[in-house]
């Protein structure tokens, strides 16, 4: 009976030595363990814009906006810190070698103003179709697509100019080789709809008719 | 002697969580217990099939805020018995390596809550600071000291570090003798023998008869357990016993839930020492139709979870059943004949988890009647038209 409260007593002793074990947290910061999972942050150079990280949040942390009303079309890619659940899929499922969104160590979130505060975004530019002006993909992520496919990229116009303008290079031969087979049509940069509609037409589009309607089909 | 019934909850400060137990009592004396369930649904089961089978994992975590991993590992191996599929080796060990932990800092909750109940705060005070010591080394091993988003259908989806392992086993080996000293000022004490030894007794035919699972079942003697009937993970390829009770007191229950924090100490640095190397995930594009079970011991108990698939990325249909569900009843059979004060203590025994119990809110009719605030009004203004008539 004497001897546990005897101990217990000993230990009561020693912790009037010791320090607090609750740390000074607003006075002292805290910092995590390495690999500590914190709020995902876009990386503004590596992010292609492709979604990927859309698709998979479980959580719908993440959304975009195309915005393409001004003369600058460009994608808003949104992260929601309230939402997120700091899960890492958007990190597992990012194409550009898991470094266009990272989890970081930031997980002092709160804020004030949950309209203004609860987000962060990124820019990206876009590339609309030359025809409809419909929403193709962003520009890193064609160059991406292209880069990825070599050669092949060749077999669709709209891979390798997206390349070769984001490179600076303007190749005339190819576009006047194009033009002299009078399918200088095809060579722009164009939407899924769009090239379909090309490719089905045997002469160039026809000036006057209104892109993005049925029964494109021009004179022979 | 008159009855009379004590309400505690659905909304009580003992309780963390909504539940109703009403009490009948004959002077001090309990005599019936009433559980009723359904205060907290939220409809999770509903949730998931929402969501594909990788994205369900991170709902499904949400179940428990305490054994955030047992609902996932029970749900991933229900998905991967659709396949079938093996899951590679390393990732078997760092389920191993994280299910273990939670059952340690869990069953540390569990001796911080008991000690609070009891008025024993610097058992509470010392249990949740030792807890922090585990969950900094969960935080080390998985990035975060809860919810630690590690399984996936298929294996795991973050690897745990060699660098990681020594700071993590350092921790793990600070808090041995911590635990140590707990274990002699609980099994020494007085008051704590006088407090819990034979009261709430489930006996052995009673723990079979109400199918109890986890510490409850085995503090009455009952020796089973997942892990080892039905071995899963890594759990076969490490030497640890099972803690198997007597008398099925409460005190019973607080000794196997402190001597399973030593075989979860040992397991998870046994697993941490000879993890091998190797692929983590399978990298599972689709699943079949068909269905499947899983099973994984959680710190209270068999989880068990059944997912049917019919090609789609997302599951047809998801049934938990928790081990809380099949411990609450067995309330029935060990508050009847203790005294109040003693009640709180054979309630908080079970360690229930009601979040994971609810799996659905269903409104009978019959019953005691309940009064709304606008019946109330109405019978007010009744009696009082009634007394102007006679006036």
């Amino acid at each position: 009976m004497k001897l546990p409260k005897l101990r217990e007593l000993l230990e009561a002793v020693k912790s009037l030595a010791h320090k607090p074990y609750t740390s000074k947290f607003p006075a002292q910061p805290h910092t995590p363990y390495p690999g500590f999972r914190g709020q995902p942050k876009y990386d503004q150079a590596s992010c292609l814009g492709c979604l990927a990280c859309e698709e998979v949040c479980p959580t719908e942390a993440i959304a975009h906006r195309d915005l393409t009303a001004d003369g600058k079309p460009h994608r808003v890619m949104i992260h929601y810190t309230d939402t997120c659940i700091f899960c890492g899929s958007c990190e597992a499922a990012c194409i550009a070698d898991h470094r266009g969104i990272r989890l970081s160590a930031d997980w002092e979130l709160s804020f004030f103003d949950r309209a203004k505060e609860s987000f962060e975004t990124i820019e990206k530019d876009l590339a609309v179709c030359e025809v409809c002006g419909a929403v193709i993909a962003c520009r890193d992520h064609l160059r991406w697509i292209a880069e990825k496919l070599g050669e092949l990229a060749f077999s669709s116009p709209t891979l390798y100019q997206s390349r070769l303008r984001e490179l600076g290079v303007v190749d005339p031969d190819v576009l006047e080789a194009a033009r002299s087979f009078g399918r200088a049509d095809r060579m722009k940069i164009l939407c899924a709809r769009c090239r379909r509609r090309t490719t089905l037409t045997t002469a160039a589009w026809p000036e006057g008719l209104p892109a993005g309607q049925e029964g494109g089909r021009g004179p022979a | 002697m008159p009855k009379s019934v004590i309400s505690i909850g659905p909304y009580h400060p003992l309780q963390e969580e909504p539940e109703l137990f009403q009490l009948t009592v004959e002077g001090e004396t309990v005599v019936d217990i009433e559980v009723s369930v359904g205060y907290n649904h939220r409809g999770i089961e509903k949730l998931s099939e929402r969501k594909t089978f990788d994205q369900a994992t991170f709902v499904i975590e949400r179940i428990c805020g305490i054994c955030s991993t047992s609902h996932p590992f029970a749900y991933t191996q229900a998905v991967e018995d659709i396949i079938p599929v093996e899951v590679p080796e390393r990732a078997k060990y760092i389920r191993t390596i994280i299910a273990e932990g939670e059952r340690i800092h869990s069953h540390l909750l569990w001796f911080g809550l008991a000690g609070h109940f009891l008025g024993y705060n610097t058992v509470y005070m010392w249990m949740w600071r030792l807890r922090e010591e585990i969950l900094d080394v969960m935080e080390i091993l998985s990035g975060n000291r809860q919810n630690y988003a590690m399984f996936k259908p298929g294996g795991v989806r973050r690897d745990i570090k060699p660098d990681d392992i020594p700071l993590a086993i350092k921790k793990i080996d600070t808090i041995i003798p911590t635990v140590d000293r707990l274990r002699k000022a609980i099994l020494d004490d007085p008051v704590l023998h006088a407090r819990l030894k034979g009261i709430g007794i489930l006996t052995k035919e009673e723990a079979i008869a109400y199918c109890a699972l986890g510490p409850t079942s085995r503090a009455s003697g009952v020796a089973r357990d997942v892990r080892k009937d039905a071995p899963y993970a890594a759990y076969d390829r490490v030497d640890w016993n099972m803690i198997v009770g007597a008398k099925g007191d409460v005190w019973d229950k607080a000794v196997v839930r402190l001597l399973e924090l030593y075989e979860s100490i040992k397991i998870m640095k046994h697993c941490l020492l000879s993890i091998p190397g190797g692929e983590i995930d399978l990298n599972i594009k689709s699943i079949p139709p068909g269905e499947g079970i899983g099973a994984h011991e959680a710190p209270r108990g068999e989880t068990f979870h059944y997912v049917r698939s019919d090609g789609t990325n997302r599951p047809a249909r998801h049934k938990v059943r928790a081990p809380t569900f099949m411990n609450l009843p067995t309330l029935k059979a060990t508050v009847p004949g203790s005294s109040i004060a003693d009640a709180a203590i054979i309630l908080a025994a079970i360690d229930p988890c009601y979040c994971c119990t609810e799996r659905m809110a269903v409104r009978a009719p019959g019953g005691n009647k309940l009064y709304g605030g606008d019946e109330l009004l109405r019978l007010s203004r009744e009696k009082t038209a009634a007394i102007m008539k006679e006036a």
